[in-house]
């Protein structure tokens, strides 16, 4: 196992942020962390990416206790957070330099100019960040993970605020990122993009994971069968159930149709409050 | 160079870069010695030659050149670090990245320094063109070295603990600002009264102060120049220490 999370708790004051979380991901596997706003992602990834003390429990990378191997933990991570951090005066170019001094990269010009290029960023390659686009934004921070060398890669929510085209070019970034051997650790809002991109997923609330599997397992798991009744979803293990289920209620007009991973997440959380 | 080294350098050449860009922008030399220049003019015309204090001119300068080093020092590094910390987010780039605490205290505090020692040029610059006057020495030179390192790595110890950009300004108005006035900026420390002297005299800048105006080491300037030394070595020490304990 690449990454081992055994039972981290994070609490600000009163609000419990994370509790008793466990998961572990392996080499070159993208994981997924679900769940709504204010359900502990970030939280979960400023523990992992050594930004924030857990109050209880640990995290071993490669087998080695992050806390006490601080350095090292940090040379084998990246960051791609949710908020934008790219300040705004520097170009493309320079954010990405400093990034690969950072990271004690040398000779690192042409090794930019190229991830730059893979990017398709070039032409944007000496603009302020400042006046980039929200979606070229995030290109720039995951060019900054894919220059970093880091085996695990953190990436918070990297497609919020994109339009459905450019989601799926990071998509592409991502699936490029794990074809290099990476590993990720993917949180989102979107069913769809975990779905595609992630080999297991949790499904995180109010602090805690309430489900972990592959995407598959989860929906099978919940009822591979879905019937919409209004705003409701009804999830059922088959397809008669279903449909004996629409004959006894008498619910003409409705269909049965396959279940997605956003019915598992809507009736997980709904079952759950 | 070494990693530790290269740490250092992309933090500093991260402030430097955007400094450069700053300095680019028309107005910004204007802007950031304007009040100074301001209190140069005003005070040293004003009073000048009424004033019972011998070269008026070359002590407002050098008092000026002090107190300038000083907030564009603090300010830099503070403003930097916590609006980096608490709005950019860029910070927390720096923070998990394997370079070592001490190589972004390093970085920090010789942006600072830059920045500081570049005010107090123009000041120096403004002054001989106004009184024609040049009153600094190598002695000089090193305490505003010393004075630029302290308040720099005291701006990364503020940048890293407010929680809030309202805390900067907060802390400015009450620390840093009755600093600049009252360490014997605009007159000498002596013109105070007595039970205010003894509180003045525990302010780094008076000591900064006394070692530009006096311009040599010697057994009175001493104790002030080992003062701002260990002060400087404290407050490094300090911040690297929350940098490595930094925790969100
Ligand atoms: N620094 C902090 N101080 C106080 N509370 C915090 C802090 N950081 C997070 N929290 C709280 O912890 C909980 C989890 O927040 P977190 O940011 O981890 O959620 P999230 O899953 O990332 O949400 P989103 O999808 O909106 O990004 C929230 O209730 C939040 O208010
Ligand atoms: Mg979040």
């Amino acid at each position: 196992m690449l990454l081992e999370v055994m039972n981290i708790r994070k609490t600000y004051g009163k609000v419990v942020a994370v509790e008793d979380v466990s998961f572990s991901i392996g080499r070159g596997e993208v994981f997924g962390l679900l769940g709504e706003n204010g359900a502990g992602k970030t939280t979960t990834i400023k523990m992992l990416s050594t930004l924030a003390t857990p109050d209880s429990g640990r995290i071993l990378l490669n087998g080695r206790d992050i806390r006490k191997y601080r350095r090292e933990t940090r040379k084998s991570i990246a960051v791609v957070s949710q908020d934008m951090n790219l300040g705004y005066e520097l170009s493309v170019f320079e954010v990405l330099y400093i990034y690969a001094l950072l990271r004690g990269i040398r000779n690192s010009k042409k090794l930019i100019d190229e991830t730059i290029a893979k990017m398709g960023m070039t032409e944007k390659r000496n603009s302020k960040v400042g006046t980039l686009s929200g979606g070229q934004k995030r290109r720039v921070m995951a060019a900054r993970a894919m220059l970093s060398g880091a085996e695990l890669i953190f990436m918070d929510e990297p497609t919020i605020g994109l339009d459905p085209a450019v989601r799926r070019e990071m998509w592409d970034i991502i699936r490029q990122m794990q074809a290099d051997g990476r590993s990720i650790l993917l949180t989102t809002h979107y069913t769809d993009e975990a779905e595609y991109l992630c080999g297991r997923v949790a499904i995180m609330e109010k602090g805690r994971i309430v489900s972990m599997d592959t995407p598959q397992s989860l929906i099978d798991c919940a009822g591979a069968f879905a019937v919409d009744i209004n705003s409701r979803t009804l999830l059922f293990r088959d397809n008669d159930a279903a449909d004996d289920y629409i004959a006894k209620e008498s619910l003409t007009g409705h269909r049965v149709r396959r279940t997605k991973l956003d019915d598992v997440l809507v009736s997980s959380i709904g079952r759950a409050v | 160079m070494t990693e530790a080294l290269m740490g250092t350098y992309a933090v500093f050449y991260r402030e430097m870069l955007i400094f450069k860009y700053k300095l680019m922008r028309l107005g910004y030399v204007f802007y950031s010695v304007s009040t100074p220049i301001l209190y140069l003019l005003a005070f040293g015309l004003g009073f000048g030659s009424r004033v019972q204090i011998p070269d008026y001119g070359a002590f407002l300068i050098q008092g000026i050149v002090c107190m300038s080093s000083m907030t564009n020092s603090f300010n830099m590094v503070s403003v930097s670090v916590g609006m980096g910390r608490l709005h950019s987010g860029e910070f927390q780039t720096v923070l998990t990245s394997p370079v070592k605490a001490s190589a972004i205290m390093r970085g920090l505090v010789l942006s600072g320094v830059v920045r500081g020692l570049f005010a107090s040029t123009m000041i120096l610059l403004a002054g001989l063109f106004v009184f024609h006057v040049f009153p600094f020495t190598f002695v000089a030179f090193v305490a505003l070295v010393l004075n630029t390192a302290f308040f720099s790595a005291a701006g990364v110890i503020i940048g890293v603990v407010i929680d809030d950009m309202e805390n900067h300004a907060v802390l400015t108005n009450f620390i840093i600002m009755p600093m600049a006035f009252f360490s014997g900026t605009f007159y000498p420390v002596d013109f105070l009264p007595h039970w205010l002297q003894k509180l003045v005299w525990l302010l780094p800048l008076s000591h900064a102060n006394k070692l530009i105006r006096a311009g040599e080491l010697n057994a009175e300037t001493l104790p002030s120049f080992i003062l701002l030394l260990g002060l400087t070595a404290v407050c490094f020490t300090a911040g690297t220490f929350m940098l490595n304990r930094y925790n969100e």
